[in-house]
């Protein structure tokens, strides 16, 4: 990985979460709860709409390469994804169009008896709704290993 | 979702168990999350990598326990999810999400419960390691 990749930020993207989205990626995780599919439930559960499931920002991670294009990455199949962690702020719902922008957190190496010197980067998505509100934060952690692997 | 005062640390919600899994769950996620890396989907891309056959998403299992996870705390409810990728899992596993309460705090005027939740196969090989926080009334 490119050390001095780290601190950049990357061009903001925009994307609306569409309701059939929502349902689609209920579906795929089995989770049958009607909030996902039926406003009238959502209402019913307290909620100010049909909401995102917890980890269904983590689909529109794909929607630019540029953070992950910065890493400088010789053979992605050196590389794991480690982790992935969210902060939920404020609601996210159908409807709702948000901005994301990346930022490369850090690169950092740590030693491994298994893999070798292993290289970390954490990669930081900010996610801002229609009214400027900061409703969410993604942080992805890709390792870099010593070994080939397949993931 | 519950009351901050009816959870105590130490509690479990009911397991959650997931399969046997298929290929069409691998290729229903590819779709929902727009993963295309081609050892989740492709069978001989994945052969021609060393691997059995196709595996899948760490992050369907991580759904998975976001599930277990919601549905026991309330959706709306999460502060923060983490989701930690430990093994790989296969066509034909049964994954177990299992999840308990390791704290309670108050914070910021907020009531906090923390957990840890995890994804094991059938041969109880762990697959997720996760914690979360959810905040309660």
């Amino acid at each position: 990985m490119d050390k001095n990749a780290a601190g950049k930020s990357f061009t903001p993207y925009e994307f609306r979460v569409e309701r059939g989205k929502i349902r689609e990626f209920a579906d795929a995780i089995g989770d049958p709860n009607p909030v996902y599919r039926d406003p009238v439930a959502a209402a019913k559960a307290g909620l100010p709409g049909i909401p995102a499931p917890p980890t269904l920002l983590r689909t529109f991670l794909y929607e630019t390469p540029d953070a992950k294009n910065a890493l400088g990455v010789r053979d992605w199949s050196y590389i794991v994804h480690g982790e992935q962690e969210f902060e939920y702020l404020a609601p996210v719902v159908a409807g709702d169009v948000l901005t994301g922008q990346d930022r490369i957190v850090s690169i950092t190496e740590k030693e491994s008896k298994r893999a070798g010197t292993l290289q970390i980067a954490v990669i930081e998505t900010t996610f801002v709704n229609q009214r400027g509100e900061k409703v969410q934060v993604a942080r992805r952690t890709l390792v870099e290993t010593g070994k080939r692997i397949s993931d | 979702m519950p009351a901050f005062s009816t959870i105590q640390v130490g509690d479990a919600p009911q397991p959650l168990v997931c399969g046997p899994l298929t290929r069409t769950d691998f290729v229903r996620y590819v779709g929902a999350s727009h993963d295309f890396n081609p050892n989740h989907h492709d069978e001989i891309y994945a052969q021609n990598n060393g691997n059995k056959t196709v595996f899948g998403m760490g992050m369907l299992a991580g759904g998975y326990c976001s599930r277990l996870v919601t549905e026991w705390l309330g959706i709306g409810s999460l502060q923060r999810l983490r989701i930690r990728f430990a093994s790989r899992f296969w066509p034909d596993d049964v994954l177990t999400c299992t999840a308990k309460v390791t704290a309670k705090r108050e914070a910021g005027g907020r009531r906090l419960v923390d957990c840890e939740f995890t994804a094991v196969n059938q041969a109880g090989e762990t697959i997720i390691r996760g914690d979360a926080t959810a905040a309660l009334p």
